[in-house]
């Protein structure tokens, strides 16, 4: 793991009991989890009054520092011998540590979905509504007496921004040439899961 | 049913008395590349030199065909209706044989170019699928993400559109689950009930 100068100075401020007591040092790691992993968090959790007694300048420095070495971690799924070598190199003592990986143990699996959902991709469809429909007549065409479908396919952009969803009709036939397909995807999943 | 037709469209067609069937049969031909093509006022006047009248006769004569024929072929007209409606025309029983064998070797044809002229939506056309497996990016590395990309071609009013899509195999898998019982919807009472009764 390599991080820079901004936040090994933190992580060594953080290390020192003489600026962050162990209380103060729990509560601090805590926020740094739960300000990544809960959207919810904001800066209001800072103001445990266990940490009001530092400078709040420090406090953001060290703050920063840990979510980055949280996340750093996350990013490259460093193990805990990667993570307590780092910290010991910060200073930190065998307690601190400890505390450290036990609390990146308990929050891994959540920090690594939210990672994994950070990207671009192209429009992700989540679902599918369908129509069944039975012409009969149009203005210009009487009688024309055939089903047809419908298909809306719900798309989710990367950015939960827009839902530009795609829309279509289609044949029976059709449908079956496209359903035929989707089966031919997923019986090449199931093979290539199984290699 | 019997199509309904206006003095001053039995006024056009009756021009169509004064030529040999084989010109009337050309006549024929004109309307039905019109309806394909779109109109071409040159050959009203080609026609018009040959047959030494005025190019506004020819025209009328071609578009009161073509409102005969489309309208019968709209409604999907019976032979018998069709013959019962030309009849009112009064003309020879050449002519109207003529006519109706007209009727009945274009009526699919025009249907299916009416057809093209309904609101429509972009239509299916076809699907391309691709596997994916994503290994890492620069958020989260060391990852297994399998993926399934689409290409899914589209038709509307003749051009081709093309939306590629992701999906992950749950989702997949509820996609084709949720579609093949849209498809089954068909073979249901309900639905072969309204087939069979809609006629």
């Amino acid at each position: 793991m390599e991080l820079s100068e901004y936040v090994q100075s933190g992580l060594q401020i953080l290390a020192d009991s003489g600026c962050f007591s162990p209380s103060a040092y729990t509560v601090l790691l805590q926020t740094a989890f739960q300000s990544l992993l809960n959207a919810q968090a904001d800066q209001v959790a800072l103001d445990h009054p266990v940490l009001k007694h530092i400078d709040p300048t420090v406090l953001k420095h060290c703050h920063a520092a840990a979510a980055t070495c949280i996340l750093e971690a996350g990013k490259h799924k460093a193990d805990k011998p990667t993570i307590s070598t780092y910290l010991e190199d910060c200073k930190f003592d065998r307690e601190r540590i400890e505390q450290f990986c036990t609390e990146y143990q308990k929050n891994k699996d959540t920090l690594e979905i939210i990672l994994g959902s950070i990207g671009r991709c192209p429009l992700h469809v989540t679902d599918v509504s369908w129509r069944l429909e039975y012409q009969i007549k149009t203005n210009q065409l009487h009688k024309t007496y055939r089903p047809a479908y419908l298909v809306t396919l719900n798309v989710e952009n990367s950015d939960s921004r827009s839902h530009p969803d795609v829309s279509f009709s289609c044949t029976m036939e059709q449908l079956q040439d496209l359903v035929g397909k989707l089966k031919d995807a997923a019986k090449s999943l199931e093979r290539a899961s199984q290699m | 049913m019997l199509l309904v037709l206006s003095e001053e469209h039995k006024e056009h067609l009756g021009f169509l008395t004064q030529v040999d069937s084989a010109v009337v049969g050309e006549f024929g031909r004109i309307a039905v590349e019109f309806l394909r093509k779109g109109t071409n006022p040159k050959i009203y006047e080609g026609a018009a030199r040959k047959l030494n009248v005025s190019s506004d006769v020819i025209q009328h004569g071609v578009e009161g065909l073509t409102y005969l024929l489309t309208e019968g072929s709209k409604l999907m007209i019976s032979e018998i209706d069709f013959q019962d409606s030309v009849l009112v025309l009064g003309f020879s029983e050449e002519l109207n044989k003529l006519l109706l064998q007209l009727y009945l070797d274009n009526r699919k044809e025009i249907r299916s170019i009416l057809g093209e002229l309904a609101p429509k939506l972009p239509s299916y056309h076809s699907l391309e699928w691709r596997l994916d497996v994503q290994l890492a990016s620069r958020s989260l590395r060391q990852q297994i993400k399998p993926a399934v990309t689409i290409k899914l071609h589209l038709d509307q009013n003749g051009d081709q559109t093309t939306k590629i899509l992701q999906t992950d195999p749950a989702t997949l898998l509820h996609l084709i689950q949720q579609l093949e019982q849209a498809l089954g919807e068909m073979k249901t009472n309900h639905c072969r009930r309204i087939v069979r009764n809609i006629k």
